[in-house]
């Protein structure tokens, strides 16, 4: 059976320093993926790796059963990787609504054709719908420069939304939100669940995972050291050491 | 003369927006007096050593600069920041070094004998590019420009192949200096590489920056200002480049942003909002 999305034996090296080091695991259609593990685990090299920011040193990633290990970086996006990120990064000179309409496949392909190809109207209720779906419709018009901590985050996934993706990698979505914020986005990326092919959710704190995600991967300086079921895993004591004991520490 | 001033201006607006086309994907150009020089005497060349009409050999000589930029802008793209400032710079100064040593274009001493622009033909192409430009800023072209000059990595991982855009902007804005160049030295009759050396690249970059970055009106009033401003003390001519100096440290200590610093929304929901959230429209585009 393909996988929405097949890491194989992943390694990523700079210079002497070994971020990634032979990273398998597979993400099946349908699934939400939880990768956890301490900071400098290696979660967002990974998911730089994945959506093509850095060329990885060795092994192979395939999405939806294509090797995209080569391919270059733009091509990422095209086929149907998105992602957001962990230090928000909007086009805040944009307004909200430009931000979701920017990331349009149709224009994305052919910038230079969408001169003549544009249909405002159409497209400005596709984004409209795409920005009520994060509760962030009102400030359509206002600039993305402007939003605040939490509404720039959902911004980010309404963006990455706009590229039609199969899958949705998230950077740490929550990180620096308070409880009814975090309450809230849990709800929201349980939603997208039916629109996306699979999810993989970077997250530092567990219990954002924890009933959310259908299965855990964890890394510890870079390193898998444990992949299943979120109750099993958050048991094996591997990751209690790694993970749970340093985060309580904290 | 009243006409030279008009085609003066006319000119270094062309040239302003032939930086500005290639700062809309984020570079900055010092190399367009390169490009402008290579409009001007190659156009120049084909018209007296070969009679052809300056109509007919600038269309292709546009082309040659617009082929000629995008393929230097290739390595030059790999560089950033201040680096890539410094490879226009070179491509400026050896597009001066190559006139001034080859002799079929004259050399040091200049090219004569050049005719055929008039000052309405700058009005018009002024007309046309910036109608162009304008119709631009409303078109997701320019969302895909600005977001490609705001975070290069961002615009890529939705899909965008920034390397393909900043080349063919650069490519269009050399084919711009280079159509500049050619109605230039048409209008001039006699140039010589100094009209065309890194000073040109610096104005041209300073029309925009003073004018303001983010629009095509600001690169329009930047030129248009730095061109007839130094003619009101016309009388004193060797103060030009004195005041011009200082009409640059004051325009930078009171306006760093330019004069006109604003950017052109490419689309505006306004009252959809209120009826999507009133429920009155159920695009079929919706997502969910």
């Amino acid at each position: 059976m393909k996988m929405a999305l097949s890491l194989t034996n992943v390694c990523k090296r700079f210079g002497g320093v070994t971020a990634l080091d032979g990273v398998s695991f597979d993400v099946a259609h349908g699934e939400l993926l939880g990768l956890v593990g301490p900071n400098g685990a290696g979660k967002s090299v990974l998911v730089n790796v994945v959506s093509g920011f850095y060329p990885l040193t060795t092994g192979s990633i395939l999405v939806d059963g294509r090797d995209v290990t080569y391919a270059p970086p733009h091509h990422f996006g095209r086929l149907g990787i998105a992602r957001t990120f962990q230090n928000i990064r909007l086009f805040k000179r944009m307004s909200v609504l430009e931000n979701v309409l920017v990331a349009f496949p149709r224009h994305v392909r052919s910038p230079f054709g969408s001169i003549l190809r544009w249909n405002r109207r159409a497209e400005i209720d596709h984004a409209l719908a795409l920005l009520s779906q994060m509760r962030l419709v009102e400030k359509a018009d206002q600039s993305a420069g402007s939003l605040a901590y939490g509404e720039a985050r959902r911004l980010e996934i309404a963006r990455a939304l706009a590229t039609e993706p199969k899958l949705l990698l998230l950077d740490e979505p929550a990180a620096g939100m308070n409880d009814r914020e975090t309450d809230e986005l849990r709800a929201d990326i349980s939603d997208l669940r039916s629109m996306l092919d699979a999810i993989v959710l970077i997250e530092h704190n567990v219990e954002f995972l924890r009933g959310l995600s259908d299965r855990l991967v964890v890394l510890d300086y870079g390193r898998m050291i444990a992949d299943g079921v979120p109750d099993i895993v958050l048991k094996i004591p591997a990751v209690v050491e790694a993970y749970l004991g340093a985060a309580e520490d904290a | 003369m009243i006409q030279d001033y008009l085609f003066f201006t006319g000119i270094n607006v062309l040239l302003a927006w032939s930086v500005y086309i290639i700062l809309m994907s984020g570079s900055l150009s010092f190399a367009n007096g390169g490009f402008m020089a290579l409009g001007a005497y190659a156009t120049g060349y084909l018209t007296t050593t070969y009679g052809l009409d300056l109509w007919l050999v600038i269309p292709p000589v546009a082309l040659l600069a617009a082929l000629f930029g995008a393929l230097v802008s290739l390595p030059a793209l790999r560089t950033r920041g201040v680096y890539l400032i410094l490879v226009t710079i070179g491509i400026s100064i050896c597009m001066g070094v190559g006139i001034e040593s080859s002799e079929a274009l004259g050399g040091v001493k200049g090219m004569g004998g050049l005719v055929g622009t008039e000052p309405w033909h700058v009005f018009v192409l002024v007309g046309v590019v910036g109608l162009f430009l304008l119709i631009v800023s409303y078109t997701p072209l320019q969302r895909i420009l600005d977001a490609v000059r705001e975070d290069e990595y961002v615009a890529r991982s939705l899909g965008i192949n920034t390397t393909y855009v900043k080349v063919v902007s650069f490519g269009a804005g050399a084919a711009l200096a280079a159509t500049s160049g050619a109605l230039y030295a048409h209008y001039l009759i006699f140039i010589r590489p100094e009209h065309f050396n890194v000073m040109m690249s610096l104005f041209m970059v300073l029309y925009v920056i003073l004018g303001g970055v983010n629009n095509l009106w600001g690169a329009a009033l930047g030129a248009t200002i730095m061109t007839l401003a130094p003619e009101f003390i016309r009388g004193m001519a060797e103060w030009r480049p004195t005041v011009f100096g200082l009409i640059i440290i004051l325009l930078l200590l009171v306006r760093p942003q330019g004069l006109l610093a604003f950017r052109t929304r490419t689309a505006r929901a306004g009252t959809r909002v209120a009826k999507w959230v009133q429920g009155k429209l159920v695009p079929g585009g919706a997502a969910s």
